[in-house]
């Protein structure tokens, strides 16, 4: 019977277990995988001009704040999240305006116009932004982000989402 | 059970685990054989069958026919056989005690030998049983039970005649006769469920269900062009109604627009559902849900907003593969026919109220040939006739019909885009081809 | 190295006596109907697998209950595979259950000395009847919804106490999100939970009194 040329009753057991359960686990485990990390793989881009109102309605001279939301579907469900800024006009002309996000470089707080200090300053941790968006103090890494803008027929809209400073 | 008799029945099945079977390998390798069999199977039936999909629960909707899972539909079908003061007994007492019966059965059953012709009793009382479950289970079926029923019992007869035919080891002679009978008792079985299936197999009315946003989209352009175009326009432009007060005097009440920013913009999914379904009866609109005595569902609520908002609000990001006008642009040359251009037209312009239950003179443009024939001034439109009394009321010219005055459609005032008018006179010079394979065998 | 873990696991675990205890038992001649027992259990852990995977989108309130499975069936990669699988397992799993009770049955397999391994498999299979009740409400469609509401009206129907136990079943007087959580909980804890440990006391059986060998004219 156990001749050395053939197999074993055993071993050939052994071996149709082995291959079955490899089988199912890997037809089981290679959907479950894809089923598990398949939101991941789902990014959702969405560039958007956010119209934001007459120009008019924005002082010269000082940072006026604004907001707006953008809502994402995820999974069944739309989630709206807020954004919000400053414009700063610096002067008279439809290019020469600021719009800077926002949210704090270093832990995305929210920071506020001080019109004492003249800063943007974060609650959280203390960091301060000058008028520009220059780190003046604090553990921010670099320049509050800004908005690309527009102004068409009178109205002022910035482009979403926000950039870093130093590359739009 | 003495002593001496429970010493023989171990003593027995010592000798009967000498040299015979290990569990490794031997019955891990045939459990490991049926188990692949099973996933096999399920991932069969999971891809193949699907899971049926089923609208959203709507606890107004009370004509629903609720049916139990197949292995419950037994249950179900013998409550029927108790009238009302003793469904009790049927739903409780008699179940309870099979269910005490079928625990206990080691208890009670004491007769110690296990051969079965020597326990006919217990054998028939369970047979009985089990064909009375399998009859209450068929006769209760329906289409989808009658199909599963037809699976398993093809599987049965298969697996009974499978085993008769590889058949090792030496059967006690009782059990040839009674796998046959077996056997061709589940084939019997299998071709009955099959007539029943195919007897069953007449269309029944069926619930669309949709599955994404662009699909909710379309059945919501739908159900807005149906229900809602009216009153409100194609575009959610707003317009004029007339109410009709309980004193039978008429009012004219402004519509005002429902695709603005302004009303896209300050209310949400939510409030517009409700408005749809509760109405505002205040403002001449009258309620849409089930649930305030309007014609429907939560689920065809919510493709009309979804519809609205995909639509109209100008933050929405419409996702792939949506189609946000549901009219195709007709190119140059172009032939149009019915079930690519006119159709999504009519639907949006016409529809309704030419519908069942509306003002209309009969016609009804549901469909091709109502469209040509339907009504008290049919033919409607005669191909090649730019006097068809259609192309003249939609271009703005009143038409005397039988019953008077046939007034310029749409009556609302706003007449239909120059581009859609151009479709159906392009449409009835071509002679109004009905599908897209006609119109473009007539562009050649 | 593998020689070394392999040797201090074994110091520790004792891989033979398991291998004698669990794997190397000896057992009567048997044939494919003896297979069932353990496609249960196939069964059982493939209902386990699936539906724990499904949890990870599925969201039990009366709100989100539809859209999370309409998500997962139409847009998660797979999910149709698993939700099928996990809606076909249900019924594949009563099915074998149920002929592998009547298997023991008919065979005669319950008489001393296993009387217990029958009480304890008749509570399994009243289990499983309990997993595709609750089950059935959990993608709160219409059908789901009306079917447990007919189904716990059942329960109150019993003369007196009817009416508690229609509230109890529904967790109020109506089919609303306290069923379904409470629906949701027995199904995916207290039920399965319940089944696991009774299904190791029913194996714990099995290997006690060994796998009953088929009666002969003698028995």
């Amino acid at each position: 019977m156990a001749s050395s040329h053939r197999i074993s009753r055993r071993d050939f057991v052994k071996a149709v277990t082995a291959t079955l359960s490899g089988v199912m686990g890997i037809a089981m485990g290679i959907p479950i995988i894809s089923y598990l990390i398949d939101p991941a793989l789902n990014v959702q881009s969405s560039e958007a001009w956010i119209p934001l109102g007459p120009l008019d309605g924005y002082p010269i001279g000082t940072p006026t704040a604004f907001s707006f939301t953008r809502s994402n579907i995820n999974g069944w469900e739309k989630t709206v999240n807020s954004y919000g800024g400053f414009i700063l006009r610096k002067s008279e002309s439809e290019s020469d305006i600021l719009a800077l996000s926002n949210r704090c470089t270093h832990l995305s707080c929210s920071v506020n116009w001080n019109e004492e200090r003249e800063e943007y300053v974060c609650p959280c941790h203390d960091a301060q932004f000058d008028i520009e968006g220059e780190v003046n103090a604090g553990p921010p890494p670099h320049a509050l982000d800004h908005f690309e803008t527009k102004v068409e027929e009178g109205t002022l809209s910035v482009k979403f989402p926000a950039v870093l400073a130093h590359e739009g | 059970m003495n002593d001496e008799m429970k010493k023989k029945i171990n003593d027995k099945y010592e000798a009967s685990i000498q040299n015979a079977e290990r569990f490794w390998p031997d019955s891990i390798y045939k459990d490991l054989l049926v188990a692949f069999g099973l996933f096999i199977l399920l991932i069969g039936l999971a891809t193949f069958l699907g899971v049926h999909p089923e609208p959203k629960v709507d606890p107004t909707d009370a004509t629903y026919v609720p049916r139990p899972e197949w292995y419950f539909l037994f249950l179900f079908e013998f409550l029927k056989y108790f009238p009302g003061q003793l469904e009790w007994v049927g739903a409780a007492v008699i179940p309870g005690i099979l269910v005490g019966l079928l625990i206990f059965l080691p208890l009670y059953d004491k007769n110690p030998l296990r051969h079965n012709s020597k326990r006919k009793v217990a054998l028939g009382i369970m047979s009985a049983i089990v064909s009375a479950i399998v009859i209450l289970t068929l006769m209760a079926s329906t289409i989808m039970t009658n199909m599963i029923a037809f699976i398993l019992f093809l599987l049965l007869a298969g697996v009974l005649f499978f085993s008769l035919y590889k058949n090792p080891e030496k059967e006690i002679a009782w059990k040839k006769p009674a796998l046959w009978v077996a056997s061709f008792a589940f084939l019997a079985l299998t071709g009955v469920t099959y007539q029943q299936t195919l007897a069953m197999a007449e269309p029944t009315e069926e619930v669309h269900v949709a599955s994404s946003v662009p699909e909710k989209m379309s059945l919501g352009q739908d159900l807005y062009s149906i229900e809602c175009v009216e009153c409100h326009g194609p575009d959610g432009e707003g317009g004029e109604i007339t109410v009709t007060a309980a004193d039978g005097t008429e009012e004219k009440l402004p519509v005002k627009s429902i695709s603005s920013n302004d009303e896209m913009y300050t209310r949400s999914d939510e409030s517009f559902y409700e408005i749809i379904s509760y109405g505002q009866p205040s403002l001449g609109m009258p309620p849409f849900g089930g649930a305030h005595g309007g014609e429907l569902s939560p689920s065809e609520l919510e493709y009309i907003v979804t519809f609205m908002r995909y639509t109209w609000d100008d933050r929405a990001d419409v996702p792939e593969g949506a189609v946000t006008s549901a009219v195709p642009v007709l190119a140059e040359g172009e032939v149009p026919s019915y079930e690519v251009h006119v159709e999504p037209v009519v639907k949006r312009q016409c529809l309704s109220c030419h519908r069942e239950g509306k003002e209309n003179n009969n016609y009804l443009m549901e469909d091709y040939a109502g469209i040509l024939n339907n009504g008290d001034n049919a033919p409607n439109v005669v191909a090649g006739d730019m006097d068809s009394i259609l192309l003249q009321t939609i271009q703005g010219h009143e038409v005397e019909g039988v019953n008077g005055t046939i007034h310029v459609m749409p009556p609302n005032g706003k007449p239909i885009k120059d581009a859609y008018i151009d479709i159906f006179i392009r449409w009835v010079e071509a002679g109004m081809p009905e599908t897209a394979e006609d119109a473009s065998a007539l562009a050649e | 190295m593998m020689k070394n873990i392999y040797a201090w696991l074994d110091e520790r675990l004792g891989f033979d006596d398991m291998y004698k205890m669990l794997l190397d038992r000896p057992e009567p001649h048997g044939n494919w109907w003896n297979t069932l027992g353990s496609a249960s259990l196939f069964l059982f852990i493939m209902q386990g697998v699936t539906g724990i995977f499904l949890t990870v989108y599925y969201a039990p309130t009366p709100d989100h209950a539809y859209d999370s499975i309409q998500y997962i069936m139409n847009d998660v990669a797979f999910g149709w595979l698993i939700r099928g699988m996990h809606h076909w397992g249900a019924s594949l799993m009563v099915f074998v259950v149920f002929i592998h009770m009547l298997r023991t049955f008919f065979s005669a397999s319950y008489k001393y000395p296993r009387e217990l391994t029958w009480m304890v498999g008749s509570v399994l299979f009243l289990l499983t009847l309990g997993m595709g009740f609750t089950g059935y409400l959990l993608p709160f469609n219409q059908r789901a919804y009306w079917a447990t509401v007919v189904a716990t009206n059942i329960g109150g129907v019993v003369p007196g106490i009817g009416p508690f136990i229609l509230r109890a079943l529904r967790g109020g007087t109506d089919v609303s999100a306290l069923t379904l959580s409470r629906f949701f909980s027995a199904h995916i804890w207290m039920l399965p939970a319940a089944l696991a440990g009774l299904i190791g006391l029913h194996l714990y059986l099995i290997m006690r009194h060994g796998e009953s060998a088929y009666p002969d004219q003698d028995d």
